[in-house]
């Protein structure tokens, strides 16, 4: 077993309608092997439920990140930290 | 046959049976309301928590002692629920089987209700930030997901006729893409997806934490020992691992627990090597779906 891995977002550079809209760039949902992270509308903005703007990652199923560090690697604004 | 062929299927296979496709059910049940409410926010159904858990670091909270196995319990529930009190803006009551092109084909020519349409997939877009057209949808979902820009596809027509839909699947199935269809909510019928391993959100649940999202199909893949050449070409295209090249042997063997029957291995066999046989038939993987 490898022990829990934490990875994180900075949500003040990335997502949210701050910094990078992850919709466009998705390079962390593509560089991972695994595919621990999803994309989804930020929770609790009720703002147009239909054709929702605020939309950020989440590193969800953290079991599987085999620390290879790729999203941090290809993270344009350095959003994305990779802990153990 | 599995236990929802038992109460869905009128005795045969549950996806093959008209009643599940039917309009009457969807108004009797009120599902488009629930489906809307559902579609709106689908993207948010792995954050939304159950049990007060949310799904994020899913593996490690099934691994805790107690807590784990009441979560498990609780998740399985929820997914295969067929109560009066089913949550929308959860994956309550949706899931769904793999299954062949040719049970693929009659579904879409005959039993899904109209009208069909084809839009992003939504698994792609959450786990990749993908928009791939290639998710099939059908009777009172239609009007449901046309309601919502993100997943149809501009400058295209996204209402297609049924053999546009069998025409699609193919292709599809032919990358690779394995064809499932969709309970959502049960036992109401809406849905042939293409997946892909692991980015279909069923898959990853089913594959990666044991939970029963996704079934395995009503067949199991078998080379024919005589006719295979060991040319590999079918190893790239199984997104579960289960066919294996022995160089020794010169062919390809396969993992029987691993096969999900999807049968898109044999698009890559130039030998007529592959065939799919009932899961049923072989012994060990009675009932093992």
């Amino acid at each position: 077993m490898r022990g829990r891995t934490r990875v994180e977002i900075d949500y003040s550079k990335c997502g949210d309608g701050k910094g990078v809209d992850p919709r466009e760039c998705a390079k962390c949902l593509r560089a991972c092997d695994p595919a621990i992270f999803i994309l989804h509308q930020t929770p609790g903005v009720k703002l147009d439920p239909w054709d929702p703007q605020l939309w950020r990652v989440t590193p969800i199923w953290l079991s599987l990140c085999t620390r290879c560090m790729k999203c941090v690697g290809v993270c344009p604004v350095g959003a994305v930290s990779v802990r153990w | 046959m599995c236990d929802w062929c038992t109460k869905h299927g009128d005795g045969g296979k549950w996806y093959m049976n008209a009643k599940n496709y039917s309009n009457e059910l969807a108004h009797r049940e009120n599902l488009e309301a629930y489906l809307t409410e559902q579609w709106r926010a689908f993207e948010q159904v792995y954050i939304r928590k159950i049990m007060g858990f949310s799904s994020v670091d899913l593996g490690h909270k099934l691994q805790m002692p107690i807590i784990g196995r009441l979560l498990r319990w609780n998740a399985e529930k929820m997914i295969h629920s067929e109560g009066k009190h089913r949550n929308p803006v959860r994956g309550d009551g949706h899931f769904g089987q793999v299954l062949p092109l040719e049970d693929a084909k009659l579904i879409l020519g005959n039993l899904a209700a109209e009208p069909i349409i084809e839009n992003y997939c939504m698994c792609r877009w959450m786990q990749r930030g993908i928009k791939e057209a290639c998710c099939i949808n059908f009777g009172v979902l239609s009007g449901v997901i046309e309601k919502l820009p993100r997943f149809i596809p501009p400058n295209s027509q996204h209402r297609i006729t049924r053999e546009e839909a069998i025409a699609r699947l193919e292709r599809n199935n032919r990358k690779g893409y394995v064809a499932s269809v969709w309970f959502q909510p049960v036992p109401y019928i809406n849905a042939i997806c293409s997946c892909e391993n692991p980015e279909c959100g069923g898959l990853r649940l089913r594959r990666d934490f044991g939970l029963m999202t996704v079934y395995k199909a009503e067949y199991v893949i078998e080379v024919d020992p005589e006719r295979c050449q060991g040319c590999k070409s079918c190893v790239a295209m199984c997104q579960f691992n289960a066919l294996r090249a022995v160089p020794s042997l010169g062919r390809v063997v396969v993992n029987l627990d691993e096969c999900f029957g999807c049968g898109t291995c044999r698009h890559a066999c130039r030998h007529g090597a592959l065939r799919l046989i009932p899961r049923e038939s072989v012994p060990g993987l009675r009932g093992r779906y």
